[in-house]
């Protein structure tokens, strides 16, 4: 259970970072691309593309050279739509951020933060 | 000229991150699960049953990165040695500290992944997944 100060703590760097420009940017962008129905549809089409070949190939089915050209060449169109190319960018802007942020937590604690955290999850 | 400057707000909304981040740092150093897998780390560390482990396990692994005789006999020996590590209680000690502490910092980067919109951890662990979902 954590202590109350630690929850108001982690609930201030959360609303702190929410500010910062660089998730306003990727808030925006990521609300763009799914208010676009084009965008939304190709990113769709790729992950359920993605999964399915994953599936098969996991399922020990060897794929067929174009329908890896196929995936390849869907997984191109979908990072040249331009709201998810600024989607892209923007998310490239929050991971830099947030990892500069994460060394100032690691810092005292002399462990990385994030990966422990999401240890826990796998 | 239109040369972009960080403006007053950008900055300070920047210090003020990294000095939350820092404070928040401080408490979670200061709990009783950080206190504690210092302690089983400082203990697995001085452990002399467990460094002789160690010893060998490194030995057997430079046998079989440079050697190409005998790797069955080295890798057997290898996962015997993990297992005997894994099952000692130090080791097992460790190993629930370390629990506690993932658990604990899942639940903070849960509050501040809610807060900030956009999962925290996920977009700050060096070299992770380049999905952000």
């Amino acid at each position: 259970m954590l202590t109350e100060e630690l929850q108001n703590c982690a609930r201030a760097l959360g609303e702190t970072l929410r500010a910062s420009p660089s998730v306003q940017a990727y808030l925006q962008a990521q609300a763009n691309c799914a208010a676009d129905p084009e965008a939304a549809e190709l990113e769709n089409r790729l992950l359920a593309l993605y999964q399915e070949l994953l599936g098969r190939q996991q399922r020990g089915e060897a794929l067929l050279r174009s329908e890896i050209d196929a995936f390849n060449a869907l997984k191109s169109q979908v990072h040249q739509h331009p709201l998810i190319r600024e989607h892209d960018t923007a998310l490239g802007m929050v991971k830099q951020s947030f990892t500069e942020i994460a060394d100032d937590l690691n810092f005292p604690l002399g462990m990385e933060f994030a990966a422990l955290a999401l240890a826990s999850s796998v | 000229m239109n040369l972009q400057t960080p403006s007053i707000t950008n900055i300070e909304l920047e210090t003020k991150a990294d000095q939350v981040a820092r404070e928040l740092g401080q408490l979670l150093l200061h709990t009783p699960e950080y206190q504690a897998i210092l302690k089983a780390l400082n203990a697995v560390n001085n452990n002399p049953a467990v460094q002789k482990i160690s010893v060998e396990m490194r030995n057997h692994q430079n046998a079989l990165r440079w050697s190409a005789e005998n790797t069955g006999e080295h890798e057997a020996t290898l996962t015997r040695l993990e297992t005997e590590l894994e099952m000692m209680p130090v080791v097992q000690d460790y190993h629930l500290a370390e629990t506690a502490v993932c658990r604990m910092f899942a639940e903070v980067d849960a509050i501040i992944s809610q807060a900030a919109g956009v999962p925290f951890a996920t977009n700050a662990k060096r070299g992770g997944c380049s999905c952000g979902r």
